[in-house]
């Protein structure tokens, strides 16, 4: 098991993600700085990976587990292009990415995922795990040490309905990519003050029709 | 222990007026036992504490409290100041230094001149004052970050009642030990506006 006595292996390095689902982009978002116990190690890490065209993954927890982890999928995606001759699609990388975490229910890989891309129409879309890959497609979501802090403001600002809601219904957010982003600075801003691990910059990636770009916005540095 | 019955509870300043809120179950852990607790106490038209944490304790707490403020009422003659009262309640928090109440106060209250001050500290007594707002009980950290997006400063009386509504509001949604709608205290110079709201009843 994880643990044998003394044994502890994990670590967490902090972090949030975020990502946010529009009607035709998605918004992925990530803090860069790297903690342990009450110490910065890098003001500068990117917990972004592109992983196939229209599909981005942000993770927080343990670095280790998530670079790893991230490899991992990398070369899954790789092999796949190879046998399939065209890139995976985003629903596709999903239930990978929970297969490959499951697959290691025994000894998890200590990674929060947040998996963020367009789908095969071109709708954004955003899936949501826990450590051993159980997951669910929403509308937006949040994972990591600012995760609860930012899920609530969520839940309010964006008028797509929250996963909280019976039926369910269509989680895309009718709000514009400029307005999405713009909710993205605020959500960090309040996150970085109330909680330690997050701060430094913040790594937005947004993916749409055209393409993928990706901005950084300065955050307190205490 | 402080999860034990779930609460939520939130106090925010505005311009000239604050307001205290709190959320009203009262669970058993996961069992809901009561929908319409009541979390936020009066001890003068212009002082209410909210406590959060072990029913039990905070209804005790609430009780020692007023006995206290009555005798200092008959003593001094006038109401207790909002900032000797929270010192009160830290003394009397720490006098249980080492078998504490298991509860966190929010104190909120008009002072001299009806300047707002909040305050909220530990179950040991440990005091923090805050300028902006103050936050406490299971849906904590959720609040903190709502607040923190939603909140600016001198916000009148009708803006924050919105503002602090819909923070715990949310908040709660994310908690599942608190919830049941909330109740909202809305206090000026001049009057004191009690409103309960209706949220998600789960």
């Amino acid at each position: 098991m994880a643990r044998r006595g003394g044994d502890w292996v994990y670590e967490n390095n902090g972090g949030t993600c975020v990502a946010i689902a529009g009607a035709d982009y998605c918004v992925v978002a990530a803090d860069t700085r790297l903690s342990v116990g009450y110490n910065i190690l890098t003001r500068d890490h990117s917990k972004i990976c592109e992983l196939a065209e229209k599909c981005v993954i942000a993770s927080s927890g343990f670095q280790g587990d998530i670079k790893a982890l991230q490899k991992n999928l990398s070369a899954k995606e790789l092999l796949y292009q190879h046998q399939h001759n065209k890139r995976m699609s985003c629903p596709a990388m999903a239930q990978l990415l929970s297969n490959t975490l499951y697959y290691k229910r025994f000894f998890p890989y200590y990674a929060f995922n947040v998996l963020g891309g367009l789908d095969s129409e071109g709708k954004g879309c955003v899936y949501s795990y826990d450590a051993v890959g159980s997951y669910e497609r929403t509308g937006y979501s949040a994972q990591g040490t600012g995760s609860t802090l930012i899920m609530p403001v969520l839940d309010n600002q964006l008028k797509s309905p929250s996963p909280l809601l019976v039926p369910a219904r269509d989680a895309v957010t009718p709000l514009s990519e400029s307005e999405a982003v713009d909710l993205v600075k605020d959500v960090f801003a309040s996150a970085t003050e109330r909680d330690i691990y997050t701060g430094d910059k913040v790594e937005i990636v947004v993916i749409n029709k055209a393409g993928t770009r990706r901005e950084y916005i300065e955050l307190r540095k205490d | 222990i402080f999860e034990y019955n779930g609460s939520a509870v939130v106090a925010m300043v505005g311009k000239n007026c604050f307001a205290i809120a709190s959320d009203r179950r009262l669970g058993v852990q996961l069992q809901t036992v009561a929908t319409d607790f009541q979390r936020v106490f009066e001890i003068h038209p212009k002082l209410y504490i909210g406590l959060s944490g072990l029913a039990s304790d905070a209804q005790t707490l609430y009780q020692r409290l007023v006995f206290k403020h009555k005798l200092y009422q008959l003593r001094e003659e006038r109401d207790m100041k909002p900032e000797t009262f929270a010192s009160l309640v830290s003394a009397m928090l720490y006098e249980k230094r080492f078998g504490p109440y298991f509860c966190q106060p929010i104190i909120a209250g008009l002072g001299q001149d009806d300047v707002p001050f909040i305050c909220t500290m530990d179950c040991i007594g440990a005091k923090e004052l805050a300028k902006d707002f103050v936050v406490s009980g299971t849906a904590s950290e959720s609040l903190y970050g709502a607040c923190e997006s939603m909140y600016k400063p001198n916000m009148e009386p009708d803006e924050l009642f919105e503002t602090i509504s819909q923070a715990l509001l949310s908040s709660v949604d994310r908690d599942c030990l608190s919830g049941w709608g909330g109740y909202v205290l809305v206090v000026t110079p001049t009057e004191v506006t009690e409103r309960v709201l209706k949220g998600r009843m789960d």
